[in-house]
């Protein structure tokens, strides 16, 4: 009877320094040695204990919660990946405000953004209406227009870049999540070997188990069932990824065309309906705020081509030129100024007669531009259509980081609610320690009365 | 509720960083002196500060507009107002060159004429920048060409510029005609300095009229002809002057107006992104002290457990 309590005393000492060693590891569930007394013998005074025994070791663990973290992993992956990939638009966009800019001369040449850049364009044109002979205007109103066409290239290159890292970080998450597959149906074995008939609960391979399903979660959105045997199978989409112990299925990313990376598993060709997790979350911001953003320069950029050109060409040159574009190119892409006017000013067609070098007729409908509704950009005027684009971007990530603080504060609560539950409390284990060390040393005090007990009895003399 | 390790320090941890996360927003706001500076800050507001900032830009170019315009008004008002001398004088000539005046009083008359011409058309070929003030749009070339005999008397002017005057934008869809042709035989738009079919002015061609009927002696022409002829170029001149008068009233009213709109936006900008200094400020100092309380009780917690006490 010493015996069997000095041992259920140590498993329960041991159990709690596990417990100790793991206080900073966030997987991690407390355990419990589960004590029972052991087996009573009949004797002629009536039942009789034999001890103590240990018969579990439980961990604490509520399937819940577990349920909801993971749950709320894809909503938190879903919008950081949102967030995270606006914010690299904002980058690329560049658009700040700097409450200073507005009060300097527009003519200073230092502009901060596309909306600073599209000013200038216009003060320019006015500039030219105003002294339609100065050459000094037009070199003036010629470095205006390349600045704004070159910063619309830059700016447009910038978010090209933006939506190829997102591809890349699509193929990343697939490659991890099938990973995570992976090691799942292996968990899900050894776990099912381990909790086989006779064997005991796989405690630290359920840890791990439920750390692997917190991070796919975080990627994408499933739905999971337990078997019988303890498995968790996995299903995305109604497409069955883990079934027990063996991947049936994997993810895969694919090009649905013209750079649009979609999520498909390997043997369905349509791709996944996504719910959540940071896939959805990378092709939502891509397809979402970020296109809105890239038609939005592209349509800016095509409507300023054509309506400068259109204004442009029927003008005059101070030599009598006429017919010459203003801008050549189609879009936010490849704008750009007529070389021919860049290296001679003076064939700006600013005078709607030819000869007349006074004449600033289309330099003033130029310059007029900048207030007219444009029907191609909802009867907005220039600014106004890319100010909108700009708030555009600004509400999508705004929204995100409202989302991200949001889902944050969610998981904090789940996780420390888990935690009171799960977690290792330092105090706790300690008193337990002094509590089982006690009972370790009466144990072995129990031995020693009963060893000083037979002595007594060998050593009477009769 | 079981308060374990982890739990402490992740709300320990979670706490101190929203409270350094908003204090580096407010002190960022302090040093920039702005609210706003990224679309995500206040979309609504960067739309808005946008929008008014274009609005600023344009009102500062109107500024220049004006101000260029000004200056071209001016140099314009001079040479009408030396043209106008020019105009006196030979009225005065015109009274002077009467029949008790003997020929050779008539030649001294007919040779300050004769320098008259010429400094009028100096002052109508006066320029503003490379622009010349009196050709119309045709402001690349001198407007008036003059032609001299042998003897250095004017034999003609001619206005080599046209009738049209640009218009020039000085606020949003406000124009203004600043120019004045040289001359205008169209009979419509502006009136021409020298000669305009409407008022009958033809001032060159008159001066030269009376320069060489004072050359001829003929002073009953110079009193019957040349002295009415001049006073309607005089007449013309002068409703030049005051219609020079007018347009700067205008842009001296639009510059006035363009001042005070620059001022209006700048502090709608101002209202839109300018951080509340005083009230930033408080709200710094609330952060900074409750960052600190959570620091130093968070260290004092942390730091203690059972093992501090057990032998």
């Amino acid at each position: 009877m010493g015996a069997r309590s000095l041992q259920a005393q140590q498993t329960a000492v041991e159990v709690a320094g596990q417990n100790l060693a793991n206080v900073n590891n966030p997987a991690y569930a407390r355990q419990r040695v589960q004590i029972q007394t052991s087996t009573t013998v009949q004797t002629t005074l009536g039942q009789q204990g034999t001890g103590v025994q240990v018969t579990a070791i439980q961990q604490v663990r509520n399937a819940l919660l577990d349920n909801q973290v993971t749950g709320e992993m894809s909503v938190g992956g879903y919008w950081n990946s949102q967030q995270s990939g606006l914010q690299s638009a904002q980058v690329g966009l560049g658009e700040y405000i700097d409450s200073t800019s507005g009060t300097a001369t527009s003519t200073d040449g230092a502009t901060s953004g596309i909306a600073d850049d599209l000013s200038g364009l216009f003060s320019a044109f006015q500039g030219v209406a105003t002294s339609p002979e100065s050459l000094t205007q037009r070199q003036l109103l010629m470095s205006n227009a390349q600045t704004l066409a070159s910063r619309l290239n830059q700016t447009s290159a910038n978010l090209a870049d933006v939506k190829t890292t997102l591809n890349q970080s699509l193929d990343g998450n697939v490659k991890d999540a099938n990973q995570l597959l992976s090691d799942i149906a292996g968990l899900n074995k050894s776990i099912a070997d381990a909790e086989a008939p006779g064997g005991s609960q796989a405690n630290d391979l359920r840890d791990l188990r439920q750390s692997k399903l917190e991070s796919l979660s975080n990627l994408i959105n499933f739905t999971s069932s337990t078997g019988d045997n303890g498995a968790v199978n996995i299903t995305v989409d109604g497409n069955q990824l883990v079934s027990d112990s063996s991947v049936t299925d994997t993810l895969q990313s694919y090009d649905a065309g013209g750079g649009q990376m979609l999520i498909r598993t390997a043997t369905g060709g349509t791709p996944l309906n996504l719910t959540g997790g940071q896939m959805k979350g990378t092709i939502d911001a891509r397809d979402g705020a970020l296109a809105t953003l890239q038609s939005g320069l592209d349509t800016l950029a095509s409507q300023l081509i054509t309506q400068v050109n259109a204004v442009h060409g029927a003008g005059y040159g101070m030599n009598g030129t006429t017919g010459a574009k203003f801008f050549n190119g189609s879009d936010a892409s490849d704008i750009s100024v007529n070389s021919a006017l860049v290296s001679d000013p003076s064939l700006v067609q600013a005078a709607g007669a030819p000869g007349a070098s006074g004449d600033n007729s289309v330099a003033l409908a130029l310059a007029q531009l900048a207030d007219a509704p444009q029907a191609g950009l909802g009867n907005q005027t220039f600014s106004e259509s890319y100010d909108q684009t700009v708030a555009g971007l600004g509400y999508a990530l705004n929204n995100a980081n409202t989302q991200v603080t949001d889902s944050g504060k969610v998981q904090d609560m789940l996780s420390q609610q888990r935690d009171s539950v799960s977690g290792v409390s330092i105090d706790e284990e300690m008193t337990n320690l002094i509590g089982f060390q006690k009972a370790y040393a009466a144990s072995a005090k129990l031995i020693t009365t009963i060893d000083t007990m037979l002595d007594t009895v060998l050593n009477m003399k009769v | 509720m079981r308060v374990t390790g982890n739990y402490f320090s992740q709300a320990f941890v979670n706490q101190v960083n929203s409270l350094s996360g908003r204090q580096q927003r407010l002190q960022n706001e302090i040093s920039t002196g702005q609210r706003i500076s990224a679309p995500e800050d206040d979309p609504a507001a960067v739309q808005r500060t946008l929008d008014l900032q274009a609005n600023q830009k344009a009102v500062t170019q109107y500024g220049n507009n004006i101000a260029t315009l000004q200056t071209r008004v001016t140099s314009s008002f001079n040479a009408i107002t030396a043209v106008k001398t020019v105009s006196d004088r030979a009225g005065e000539i015109a009274t002077l060159a009467d029949g008790t005046r003997s020929p050779d009083d008539l030649k001294t008359y007919a040779t300050e004429v004769t320098q008259m011409i010429k400094q009028a058309v100096q002052s109508m070929n006066g320029k503003d920048g490379d622009s010349y003030l009196f050709g119309g749009t045709q402001t690349n070339q001198p407007p008036f060409v003059m032609t001299t005999d042998a003897d250095g008397n004017v034999t003609g002017v001619t206005y080599q510029g046209n009738s049209s005057v640009a218009d020039k934008e000085i606020a949003s869809g406000v124009t203004v005609t600043a120019d004045v042709p040289g001359a205008n035989t169209s009979g419509t738009g502006a009136h021409g300095v020298i000669t305009d079919s409407r008022t009958g002015a033809d001032f060159f061609n008159h001066l030269i009229s009376l320069q060489n009927h004072l050359l001829a002696g003929d002073s009953s022409a110079v009193q019957t002809t040349d002295a009415p002829a001049l006073r309607s170029d005089e007449n013309n001149l002068i409703s030049q002057i005051s219609n020079n008068g007018g347009v700067q009233t205008q842009l001296e009213t639009a510059q006035t107006s363009n001042t005070k709109n620059s001022t209006d936006l700048t502090q709608m900008v101002s209202t839109q992104a300018d951080a509340d200094i005083t009230d930033t400020i408080v709200q710094l100092n609330q952060a900074q002290y409750a960052y600190q309380a959570a620091l130093q009780s968070g260290a004092g917690i942390m730091q203690k457990s059972l093992l501090d006490y057990l032998p």
